[in-house]
Order: C-alpha cells, then structure tokens, then sequence
C-alpha cells in the first residue's frame, strides 16, 4: 500500500477528512453536505470548518435536529444524482436513521432492478474515552456492517481517512463512513497529490512473524502500542487493518494468520455478536489448519459506557492488556 | 445409581496416574472403604479405598494403563444394574473417590503412555496437521502449550528428532551412554523442584548448635522407648517436635505464598524428607506441634516403612506446612535445600560432629550441629528467618522445657 511511501506533509485526521471532502466538492457540483451544525452553526469536532465559507450554505447544509428526516433527505437527493454525505455527529444517533439507512438505501439499487443508486455517504463516529457517557461513546459500526447493501468503513491514520473517504463519495452506492473521535488530532504522512483506497483492500500496519493483530480503527493504534512492547521481549507481532468491514478483504487476514498461526482480533465495538466475532470466525473458518491456538478477541466490555473516567478506560481495550494476552498466547508468560 | 471411580488427583502438579493392580475383580462385591487399587501417582504408590458398597463393574483401564486424573475407570453398580455406557464427565464422580479431581478441560493433556493418552491429549489444529504431514506419532509427545497443549513447534521439533520421546519405552537408542528413564517420582521431582528454583527466591541463613543437650534428651527417651517396647526416636523426631513447636512462635514461617497475599497455615505439619529408591518423598506428620515424641516416632517409622515399600498413602504424603530435610547420617557439615512449594521453607540439618569451640571461656570440645534454613523471601524477611533460628537454637539448647 502507499502508505509507505515516503510523504513529507503530515496532517491531522481532521484536517485530511476536511481535505478529502474539498477537494471532492470541487471535483463534481453534486457533491453536498447535509447534518446538524455542519455550516454556520460551527462544525462538529471542528472538522468541517472552512467548508461553508468556500462552498456556500447551498452546498453545505445545516439541519434541524432530525437524523431520521435528513438522512431520508439524503437518501431521497441521492436516488435523484446529488452525491450527498450526511453528517451524524455521534455514532450513537445512528439508531435514529436506521429504518432509512436499512430498508432504504441499503435496498434500492437491488430492488429497482439496478435501476436507482444511492450515491450517498454517511459520516458519523466511534469511539469512547471522551467522558460523553453511555448515549455519545458507543461504537456501532456492526449494526450497519450487518445489512447487505450498505458498505462500511473504519480508517485508522490520516492517510487512509483521506483515501478512503474520496473513493467513499465516489462510490455509487452508500458507504458508512465511521471515524474514530479520539484520533481527530492524530497527525501522520499525507501526500497532497490526488489519491483514493479502493474499500475493500486491507493494508498490513506492521509486518510480524509470531502472532497476527486484526485490528479496526482506534484498535490499530492500540495493536501497534502491544506490538512495540511485544518487541521488546523478542515476539514479534503483525497487525492487519482491514480497513473496511464491508467489503472485506478475507484474504489478506487469512493470509496473515496462517504465517503467525496466532491471532487476535480487536474492535472498540462490543464483543458480543460484533466485529470480533465475524472476523474470529473467518478466521476459524479458513485457517483452521494454521491456528496453534484458539482465536482470541478484545472489544469494548459489555456494558453501557461509564461516564466515571476510570471506569470508561476500564470497558476499552489497552495496549498493556493487549501484551498480556499476546504473550500468554506466545508462551512468554 | 452407579457411582464411578475415578483415577484421582493426590497432587496439585499431577495429571496421570498409573493402576498399578485391581484388588477386586470385576463383578466382584466390594465394601465401602476397602481396598479396591493401587495407583502409583507422580510421587508414591497409594492405595485408593472403594468409594462405596456394591458391584465392581464397567472396568475401563488395565492394570500398568497411564491415566489422566478425573477420567472414570470402572463403577460400583447395585446388582443388576448395568454400569452406564459412556464416562461420565470428571465433575458428576464428586464424592467418590476423588474429591480432588480436576474439570475435564484442565485434565492431563499429553500423557506419556502410548496410546492411552493419546486419545485425551489436547493438540492445536496446525500441529494435528504438521503431525499427519510429517508422520509424527503425537501420543509420544509432550505439549508445550499454556495449558499442555501439543504446538506446531512440539511437532516440527519431533519431526527434526530433537523432542525427547516423553515415553521412556520411546527412546530405545541413545546416542551416548545409557538412558536411564525416569520414574514418576523422578520426573516430579525434577519439575518441582525446577519449578521452585526457578520461582520462588531463595535465600539462606545458617546457624550452629551445641547438640549435647539434644542428645541427652534423645538418650533419656531411648531408654523409655527401650523399656516399652515403643519406636526408637531419633535426632530427626526430636528436632520435628522442637521445630513444629518454635513455628507456632513464627506463623510466618508456616505460611504460604499466594498472588492475594501471604496465607497463614493453621496446622503445623512437618514433612521429613525420607530418602527411597528413585528419588526423596517427604512423609508427613500432622500437628507435629501438639505431638508427643514417642507418638512422632512411631508416625515417622509407619510413614519410612511404607515409603520405602512403595505403599504410602495419600495422606501420608499430603499437606506439609514445613519440611525438615537431615542428611546427618551421611556425615554432612552444611547443604542448603530447595523448598518445596506451597511451603515457604526448609530446614537442612548436617551432622553432629565434635568440634573444639569456648566453653565458659577456654577451648572445650562440643557436639556441634548446622542448621541452613532455606526461606522464600516474598513470605518473610532475612530478620524473621534469624529471630525462628534464634527461638530454634534455645530450644535445642533446653529441649525439656520446650518439650515439657
């Protein structure tokens, strides 16, 4: 993947989101964005900010407190040709537009024969550590991984967020793009020149040999932050990022873990029936003969997030634990 | 309802046991409490009691078969009845034989035997497949997984020939010299001890005696034993009364070291290290503190004859809170020794031996003993260790009043 190679410019996450979506808007007219605060009003995250100021308040939209009727409106501007990415400020509101997300994007271009398309993109978050409590902390990106006809994406660095989002808005159908809030600040190498990822392409975040880290978004810097440790007492750990849930690139995973023949699979969404499930099942599925161990997973614990701060890290997974269990599964313990 | 006997867990370390013979054969009535088998486990050959009355039936295992602890092995059916036809799982034989038996998941995982264990040992998927593609017998491996579990590298490793065979049988050609395999009691002894040695820190604190005033205490019940007809008791069942009594003193070396914290043991209960064929097995006499010496004598002969004839109990070799391990009859100035986890010391007692030491002030010649208490440092400190010496040292200077 490019993203070894050497780029010099280092931006944030936001900044790169911000950059990815400019630089669409000017590309193609039909690209707008829709949500709350997202012009005037000030932008969430501060990630937008510019935007209105360039685009105009026909371009991007503010909108009433109403994630079911805007997102409908997207769904509605997209089926007519406007490329439409609306903005949920937290993953957690994602409840509110599920019938118009599942039964309606995720459905038109099957049902109309291929005749319709959905050429809209959903922004929204994930991510808990903010102290927002049990109603903004939630990471629920399983929920639309779920549904055939939605595809989901889960960037882990600048650089991917960028490629990402641009192929996202590019794409004909709808895209669930989730970013992770803690790492809006997270700066690394993104080249100014014009780029996309193709969804579905899994980029290997770091080459090992003894035990393979699966990891999504936030997970991907806590899988490197073991592996550093792993290194220092001479286990050497591979984190795979999948990028995308949907589609997923099964082969690159499978791959991975049937050098190591070890595997851990990590996402900040809860364990039970999620993200860690589907991909230690792969896993089980099609490198079973390769496995010297069993698959293990760490998620978010399965509670509702705690706003008390010690007892919201408790619920998310850690480098240190990460370490632990990985070294336990090498022997070293 | 047919009750199950199962191959029991006489250890914390032990995952398989070896039946040694049936003493009853099958459909053969059997009373509760009476001798039904002879296992030899990792550390002695026990005798196991019938866990209750009725047939002998549905016997599994033959006699010299390596089985892992918690697997069902025969059943005591009412008469008439059938035993069932599968085992039941390790957990439904609670109350029988083996209120020590383990959950099937923890059970024995690579057993040496050939074939017996190979059935129950665990094995990962890519190892099963190496093992296949490679030709490599798994039955004579040993895992080295977290849990035991047979790994890729176990199997590649036998497939270069550099894996031992754990089977003694296995290994028929040594490269040099001759092989000499090891016995349960070998093995266990080499793995607990490495165990201990390699986690518990050690460290050690000496300390001589004048031993005259033991011998004299020794001669007086020599002359009672003789006239009674009662066990000889000697310098070792003597220093077991004494040592058990000064521990009640210092509780916190008659601890034990846990992750939680350090557990106080409320029994004082010494193991003597006895030497037997192939390796040492420490007998044990409970509430040694409260024992009188002849009982300590006679406990102690009872626990060396059966050692030595290989026919110990469980309980007689069970639940130590200390060991005393003596090697002055092999003329031994000083040793250190290993502690034997979960206790959290050891006394190494040398021979006694003249020795010109001041006596009120001039040369004089005493009968001197050493002591080396080896001690776990997470349970006590180097000052507690001397203060139980100190204690330790004024009771074999006046062993009668210790005594009483």
């Amino acid at each position: 993947m490019s993203t070894h190679e050497v780029v010099t410019r280092e931006i944030t996450f936001a900044e790169a989101i911000r950059e990815a979506l400019a630089e669409e808007m000017r590309r193609d007219s039909r690209v707008c964005i829709l949500g709350e605060d997202v012009a005037e009003a000030g932008t969430p995250f501060k990630v937008l900010s510019g935007l209105v100021e360039e685009f105009g308040t026909g371009r991007v939209i503010d909108t009433p407190i109403s994630e079911a009727g805007f997102t409908g409106l997207g769904v509605g501007a997209a089926m007519t040709g406007i490329r439409p990415v609306v903005d949920i400020m937290f993953g957690d509101f994602i409840t509110l537009t599920m019938d118009q997300m599942v039964n309606q994007a995720a459905k038109i271009h099957y049902m109309s024969g291929g005749r319709w398309k959905v050429p809209m993109v959903m922004r929204t978050t994930l991510g808990a550590a903010r102290r927002s409590a049990a109603q903004h902390s939630q990471s629920l990106h399983a929920w639309f991984s779920h549904v055939p006809g939605l595809k989901v994406v889960l960037p882990s660095t600048p650089y991917d967020a960028k490629g990402l989002l641009k192929e996202a808005i590019r794409h004909e159908n709808p895209v669930v793009f989730f970013e992770d809030k803690m790492m809006y600040k997270m700066k690394g190498p993104v080249p100014a020149e014009d780029y996309t990822i193709p969804l579905g392409v899994a980029d290997v975040k770091r080459a090992g040999e003894d035990i393979t880290f699966v990891a999504t978004s936030s997970m991907v810097q806590v899988a490197l932050g073991a592996a550093d440790l792993l290194a220092e007492i001479g286990i050497s750990a591979e984190v795979v990022d999948p990028r995308t849930t949907w589609p997923l690139d099964e082969q690159t995973i499978v791959e991975s873990v049937k050098k190591t023949s070890r595997a851990v699979v990590l996402d900040e969404g809860y364990e039970r029936y999620g993200v860690t499930a589907e991909l230690a099942a792969l896993i089980a599925e099609r490198a079973f003969y390769d496995l010297d161990g069993p698959v293990r997973r760490m998620g978010a614990m399965h509670v509702p997030i705690p706003f008390s701060p010690p007892l919201e890290d408790a619920t998310i997974p850690t480098p240190q634990k990460l370490f632990e269990l990985a070294r336990e599964m090498c022997g070293r313990s | 309802m047919a009750i199950s006997v199962v191959m029991p867990a006489l250890e914390l370390t032990q995952e398989t046991g070896k039946l040694l013979a049936w003493r009853k054969k099958e459909g053969e009535e059997v009373t509760k409490g009476e001798p039904l088998l002879e296992v030899e486990t990792d550390k002695a050959a026990v005798e196991i009691e019938a866990p209750a009355d009725g047939i002998l039936a549905g016997v599994k295992a033959g006699e010299g078969d390596v089985i892992p602890v918690g697997q069902t092995i025969a059943w005591i059916v009412k008469p008439g009845e059938e035993p069932p036809k599968e085992a039941a799982p390790a957990g439904s034989s609670r109350g029988t034989t083996t209120e020590a038996a383990r959950p099937a998941e923890n059970m024995a995982t690579a057993s040496p035997a050939a074939g017996a264990g190979a059935a129950a040992a665990r094995i990962s998927p890519k190892a099963r497949r190496l093992a296949k593609e490679h030709g490599v017998d798994i039955a004579r491996l040993q895992g080295s997984g977290p849990g035991g579990e047979i790994l890729a590298s176990d199997v590649l490793a036998a497939a270069e020939g550099k894996a031992p065979a754990a089977a003694p049988a296995a290994a028929p050609k040594a490269a040099a010299g001759t092989l000499e395999p090891l016995t349960s009691i070998g093995r266990l002894m080499a793995e607990r001890m490495t165990q201990s040695w390699t986690s518990v820190p050690h460290f050690f604190v000496t300390r001589e005696v004048d031993a005259g005033p033991l011998n004299a205490a020794r001669e007086k019940r020599l002359a009672v034993a003789e006239q009674s007809g009662g066990a000889r008791p000697t310098h070792t069942d003597l220093l077991v009364a004494l040592v058990a009594r000064t521990l009640r003193k210092h509780p916190r070396l008659n601890a034990t070291w846990t992750a939680e914290g350090v557990r106080l043991n409320p029994d004082v209960n010494i193991g003597i290290a006895i030497a037997v064929n192939d390796g040492v097995i420490a007998a044990v006499i409970p509430n040694a503190d409260k024992a009188t010496i002849a009982e300590i004598a006679r406990q102690r002969r009872e626990l060396a004859d059966r050692a030595k004839s290989g026919h110990s109990r469980p309980a007689d070799i069970t639940g130590a809170t200390f060991t005393i391990s003596n090697l002055g009859m092999y003329g031994v100035d000083a040793f250190t020794a290993i502690i034997t986890p979960p206790q959290a010391a050891i006394l190494a007692v040398s021979s006694i031996v003249d020795r010109v030491v001041p006596v009120d002030g001039a040369p004089g010649i005493r009968p001197i003993m050493s002591m080396t208490l080896s001690c776990d440092h997470r349970v006590f400190d180097g000052a507690r260790a001397a203060l139980f010496l100190s204690d330790l040292a004024e009771a074999i200077a006046r062993p009668e009043e210790t005594l009483g």
